[in-house]
């Protein structure tokens, strides 16, 4: 496979690669380094690639693999992953700084959800895959990701609503 | 569009039952209008889960590192093998000079002088050695002693 072939598959699937990353390992510095290794170790598997049905996938299911792999090892080494991008520049919809402030409180509430739900509200809220490509990427079946997915809404929810009250109280 | 349909997908948005299609109305749906106070929790989390689309990787995909390495690998096979070769090279010489030149000498005259002289030398040298052992006499004469004492 030619270098150019392989980034024509890469350069759609990079950015959710990222985000999914950002979303497991949180710090932007940290999920660049992922996102660029997890690249990496598909280019040096690329003869294999092409025996994959669905490549962007497979590309995320190593993403996630990668990053909980990490997150063993920055257990292990009693770590905290720093980090100071909470402040979620260009929103594009809402201006409001209010708003603004709620997402930095949901960015907040997502991070503390298991990180199997995480993941789970990551490809479907945010990249919105359908529910075959989910169980796929997750190697799951798909009712577990239905109910892990319903828990992760819900649980959600109630956070932000307990937040809510709390400011307002 | 009414309410009470959105808050039906809601309910199914909850279990994880909605398809991406009905997801997509209910995006649309909280991201345009306004919602009724109960409904806000739900605007913030799909404003959310759209303002989290936008993040991208900004680096460009970098895989050339892949073949610098390529390239050293390559290098230290053949550092491996000049060595290897070079190792090989040395022992066989070696190997060859001791079988070629083993001192012989094809005189006989020369032959019975140089044998006498080594013969002569050991001999020598054993008597060395033996002068040495003189000291030893001296302990069976003290053991002598006491074996008269007994």
């Amino acid at each position: 496979m030619k270098e150019h072939t392989f980034l024509n598959i890469i350069n759609p699937v990079k950015d959710k690669m990222y985000r999914l990353a950002l979303r497991l390992l949180t710090s932007k510095e940290a999920a660049e380094d992922a996102t660029q290794e997890v690249i990496l170790k598909l280019w040096s598997r690329k003869e294999k690639i092409k025996d994959y049905a669905n490549v962007e996938a497979f590309a995320m299911t190593v993403t996630k693999n990668y990053c909980l792999d990490q997150l063993k090892l920055k257990q292990n080494n009693q770590l905290r992953i720093v980090h100071q991008n909470y402040e979620s520049h260009n929103i594009s919809l809402q201006k409001e700084v209010e708003l603004n402030d709620e997402m930095t409180w949901l960015g907040k509430i997502v991070e503390k959800l298991p990180e199997q739900q995480r993941m789970i509200f990551q490809l479907r809220d945010v990249e919105q895959y359908d529910y075959e490509e989910i169980a796929e990427i997750m190697e799951m079946n798909q009712t577990a990701i239905r109910v892990a997915l319903s828990r992760a809404r819900k649980s959600i929810r109630e956070n932000l609503i307990k937040k809510h009250n709390y400011g307002i109280r | 569009m009414e309410l009470d349909k959105i808050e039906r997908l809601l309910a199914k948005y909850d279990e994880g039952e909605t398809t991406l299609a009905e997801e997509s109305l209910l995006r649309d749906y909280f991201l345009r209008e306004d919602v009724p106070a109960h409904l806000t929790a739900y605007k913030l989390i799909f404003a959310f889960s759209a303002e989290q689309r936008n993040q991208s990787f900004r680096n460009e995909p970098q895989i050339k590192e892949s073949r610098k390495n390529n390239r050293f690998a390559w290098t230290s096979i053949a550092a491996i093998l000049i060595v290897a070769l070079g190792i090989l090279f040395f022992n066989d010489s070696s190997q060859r000079l001791n079988e070629n030149d083993l001192g012989t000498i094809s005189d006989e005259e020369l032959a019975l002088q140089k044998t006498k002289e080594t013969l002569n030398m050991v001999s020598q040298i054993m008597n060395e050695g033996t002068a040495d052992l003189v000291y030893l006499k001296e302990f069976n004469n003290t053991t002598n002693k006491i074996i008269q004492i007994d």
